[in-house]
């Protein structure tokens, strides 16, 4: 029988890695697709992923769906709240397009004019797949050394 | 029961109905605007407690606004549609929220809409829009495509527009 040994965390980024705190800012259908990880389906916790609810304590922002002018100046604040070092995650097409309400004059086109975008999932909306291909992504990034701000 | 609705009123408002339609369990009326205000009082009293919604539409070649009170009767399961045409240039109009309480948020939200005025509401702040400066984006001679295209897009870009 092969002996376990447990794994040594060498350095802080692999520990800030391996224990992401979210605050999620849902207005639409991403979340549908991200709720496979909330649950027991995909698993998200097995990551040391954790939705936690107040943005003073997250690590990630996840802004999943269309930002209205009225939730841009909301997102600005809770951003604002978050602790350094801190990252935020843009699900799907709206956030970084406008996606099918480009010609909407009540939603922003790029949430990145408002805050600083470290990784986008693309999709309308995207499968959890690449949402789970992502946040490993995310992770890694973070793992190899992304300061965040 | 619809047929005594429609009898009622009609004796009681003969020139003020313009267009009755019923069907089934649905009675439309097309109201003058004077007494708009009146019909609706009256269709309180004979059993219509719910106001499910009030709307409105902008006929631009006519110059008018329709509102559209949709009325509920809990009891008899009948539901009552009431119109009235008001003119664009003076969009004001008397506040039901004396009858209906929920009124007030509908009304609300056509007054952000359409810039309807109603009379009497108590609180009629903007709702999903801040900081609106452009004409109420409801209306048919709101642009909505040049509107985006100025405030969201640089000037060389086309529309729909990707960026990279």
């Amino acid at each position: 029988m092969k002996k376990l040994t447990p794994k040594v965390i060498k350095s802080k980024s692999e520990a800030r890695a391996w224990s992401v705190w979210v605050i999620n800012y849902f207005t639409a259908c991403g979340f549908m697709e991200l709720l496979p990880w909330v649950g027991s389906g995909y698993d998200m916790e097995r990551f040391g992923i954790l939705p936690v609810p107040s943005p003073r304590h997250a690590d990630v922002f996840i802004i999943a769906g269309y930002v209205t002018t009225k939730a841009a100046k909301r997102i600005k604040m809770i951003y604002d709240q978050m602790a350094s070092p801190k990252y935020v995650l843009a699900l799907g097409s709206c956030p970084m397009t406008g996606g099918m309400y480009w010609d909407s004059y009540a939603t922003i086109k790029r949430v990145d004019e408002i805050i600083p975008v470290d990784l986008w999932i693309e999709g309308c909306p995207p499968k959890p797949e690449n949402i789970g291909h992502g946040i490993v992504m995310a992770a890694n990034a973070i793992k190899g050394g992304l300061k965040g701000h | 029961m619809i047929s005594d609705i429609e009898s009622r009123l009609k004796s009681k408002f003969p020139d003020s109905l313009l267009n009755v339609v019923s069907k089934d369990k649905r009675i439309t009326f097309s109201v003058k605007k004077e007494k708009f205000y009146s019909i609706l009082s009256e269709l309180k009293d004979i059993g219509f407690d719910h106001l499910s919604d009030v709307t409105a539409v902008d006929y631009i070649d006519e110059q008018e606004f329709e509102l559209i009170y949709h009325l509920w009767s809990h009891r008899e399961k009948i539901r009552a549609i009431v119109k009235v045409r008001i003119p664009r240039e003076v969009p004001t109009v008397k506040s039901v929220v004396g009858l209906w309480t929920g009124a007030q948020m509908h009304e609300r939200e056509d007054h952000e809409l359409f810039g309807i005025n109603f009379e009497g509401n108590p609180n009629l702040a903007e709702l999903f829009l801040e900081d609106w400066e452009e004409i109420p984006p409801f209306r048919k001679d709101f642009d909505t495509r040049k509107y985006v295209k100025e405030k969201y897009y640089q000037e060389d870009e086309q529309y729909p527009i990707v960026k990279g």
